[in-house]
């Protein structure tokens, strides 16, 4: 191993991952999603009746509204907002409720470093919680690239500092499958692992970025497998959440 | 817009009537007398100057931050404290993102004339370069869920806050000490804020019935409510703020009661908040103790970090090298004061397993190794 972390990890391990769902009271969904220090608390308000002007009212729209730990909102919250935006409206089934509004709320706790990719899983899990009909999971995770090649996983904010370049990648969760044997053949065109959102920091070339991807795939594996556990129904008593 | 309206939460006259007419017979909908504060814990984030409040079911999560800046013309000794207050929408459907709203206003102000006029903070203390440079306090409180009363909460998020937070050690440098060196919280230990006093905020709910009144109303108290009050004050027995912005009118004996209330919940939550901070100022110096001793096991040998991050996280995840580590269903902060709690007891026995691990460190002198002990 080449590069010695900061914290001890080898490249391909992610930092322990902790999720907890129905924090909030008022809000219709929440979960609390954090990957070693980097902690995001995202909040779903459930489909309200109406969209926004320039919304396409035959289809049910994502808005999400992103808060910073501190400062004022700029453009980099606002490119949040649009990445989360689109990758949310691509895994929720939009035909169910056409012309309502279903709102994502995410605050930054605190960024040490994969803040999207942790926004991501934190929106994933609160909309599960508030019940919105999704076409399956998103699982999103960070990978970067060292000057000398080498791919690590779930950087820390010093890493990703500095590191030649890293990518954000969001991957569908991965098939729990009946069937004994693999069924590529079967007619789903889903069925495949398609990457849903990749969004890159610094420059890389072709088969870095295809290296990456492969680390990504692999890790969203385990990722999903957590992520499958931690949303059992939970059995203690969940109060009802109207109004 | 219209849209948001029609999709805020509603009181029903059925729900209002009961609430009233409990409260007639003394009795509140949660169960609590009618003087009662709900449960309030108040937990620290991972870096210094972070506190997160809970008030019953009322979330709040304060953040202090400092900047150095140019002081204000008529006051060039002093620095300066300011309240940001944001109510995100995900506290209550009706919050509505961007500007603030009147409450978010009068709330950050409710508390900004607690902290400020009262001159709880030593502001003096934060001037480095008198006319030039001075260091900018500014605490950003987001109000994350609406359980009522959120002025008390924040106020205590933000005590909180201050209470904690740390600000880098500067000192006057170049060739006629003109020059401000801002030092890195690892070459110089930050500084905490000097605070005089605590000022707390008690809120009281009336009610449209004369002698009924609440203490710390919920946010379905508050829908019912005809008026409100808030007394800010310290366990000195100062009244730092009154706010009674309209509302239904109330004699003169019972304001004087409210106060008499308030100044012994007052002392209530003050102590409680001088507990926690005190807990954790401990705690974080036995984190400090640690960080301490790592650069020097560096140079040893690699391994001592990576032993030390497995006792750390030992307790209820396993990490599987090559992927990923397991779920743990409580929050980071509480997992690390559930160590330092152990540590405080049995660092006897620990010091001499990390003498044991950490043996070929022993050629730096014992006393390295021993700092290292409380890490488990």
């Amino acid at each position: 191993m080449e590069i010695d972390r900061a914290d001890g990890r080898n490249p391909n391990q992610l930092r322990p991952l902790s999720c907890s769902r129905g924090v909030l009271n008022r809000a219709h969904g929440s979960a609390s999603w954090a990957q070693g220090s980097t902690q995001v608390l995202a909040a779903v308000y459930g489909p309200k009746a109406g969209t926004k002007k320039n919304e396409n009212p035959e289809k049910a729209s994502v808005e999400v509204i992103w808060k910073p730990k501190t400062g004022q909102i700029g453009k980099q919250e606002k490119e949040y907002e649009m990445v989360l935006k689109r990758t949310l409206q691509s895994i929720c089934i939009l035909t169910i409720h056409p012309n309502t509004t279903t709102s994502v709320i995410v605050q930054v706790v605190h960024d040490d470093g994969a803040l999207l990719p942790c926004a991501i899983n934190a929106s994933c899990a609160a909309l599960v919680d508030a019940g919105i009909p999704l076409k399956h999971l998103a699982v999103a995770i960070c990978c970067c690239l060292a000057d000398s090649g080498l791919v690590m996983l779930d950087p820390t904010k010093l890493e990703e500092e500095k590191m030649k370049a890293f990518v954000y990648l969001v991957l569908p969760n991965s098939i729990l499958s009946v069937l004994p044997e693999e069924s590529s053949s079967v007619k789903g065109e889903q069925m495949e692992q398609g990457l849903i959102t990749s969004v890159t920091h610094g420059v890389m070339s072709v088969d870095d970025y295809l290296h990456c991807l492969e680390r990504g795939r692999a890790a969203t594996s385990k990722m999903s497998d957590f992520l499958r556990r931690n949303l059992q129904p939970q059995l203690s008593s969940d109060s009802s959440k109207a109004g | 817009m219209e849209q948001r309206l029609a999709n805020a939460w509603r009181m029903t006259v059925n729900e209002k009537k009961f609430i009233e007419s409990a409260l007639v017979s003394g009795l509140r909908v949660d169960g609590r007398n009618l003087y009662d504060y709900r449960k309030l814990s108040i937990n620290f984030g991972k870096e210094d100057g972070s506190a997160e409040v809970h008030l019953g079911q009322t979330r709040v999560m304060g953040i202090a931050t400092s900047q150095l800046v140019q002081p204000y013309r008529d006051r060039p000794n002093e620095g300066t404290l300011s309240i940001f207050t944001e109510f995100s929408p995900m506290a209550d459907p009706s919050f509505e993102p961007g500007r603030p709203g009147e409450f978010a206003v009068e709330l950050g102000r409710v508390i900004d004339r607690g902290l400020r006029e009262s001159r709880a903070v030593d502001t003096e203390s934060l001037c480095v370069l008198a006319g030039k440079l001075v260091w900018a306090i500014r605490i950003d409180l987001h109000i994350l869920d609406n359980g009522g009363n959120l002025v008390d909460a924040a106020n205590v998020a933000a005590l909180a806050a201050l209470s904690t937070f740390r600000r880098p050690e500067c000192s006057l440098g170049g060739e006629n000490g003109q020059e401000v060196i801002v030092h890195p919280p690892e070459a110089r230990e930050p500084l905490p804020l000097i605070i005089h006093h605590l000022p707390i905020a008690v809120t009281f709910a009336f009610f449209s019935n004369e002698s009924t009144l609440v203490v710390d109303p919920t946010h379905q108290e508050e829908a019912v409510m005809a008026g409100r009050m808030t007394a800010t004050l310290n366990t000195n027995g100062d009244i730092c703020a009154i706010q009674k912005a309209g509302g239904e009118g109330v004699p003169q004996s019972v304001i004087m009661h409210c106060l008499r209330i308030a100044a012994t919940k007052a002392a209530d939550i003050t102590v409680k908040i001088r507990d926690t901070v005190e807990a954790y100022n401990t705690e974080r110096a036995l984190r400090k103790i640690k960080r301490h001793s790592a650069p020097v096991a560096l140079d040893v040998s690699g391994t001592v970090p990576n032993v030390r991050k497995n006792q750390v996280k030992s307790e209820d995840q396993r990490e599987v090298s090559g992927s990923v580590g397991t779920q743990v269903e409580k929050l980071k902060p509480m997992n690390e004061r559930k160590n330092s709690d152990q540590s405080k007891d049995i660092e006897g026995k620990v010091v001499t397993k990390s003498l044991e691990q950490g043996g070929t460190n022993s050629k730096d002198g014992n006393p390295r190794s021993f700092i290292g002990g409380p890490s488990s």
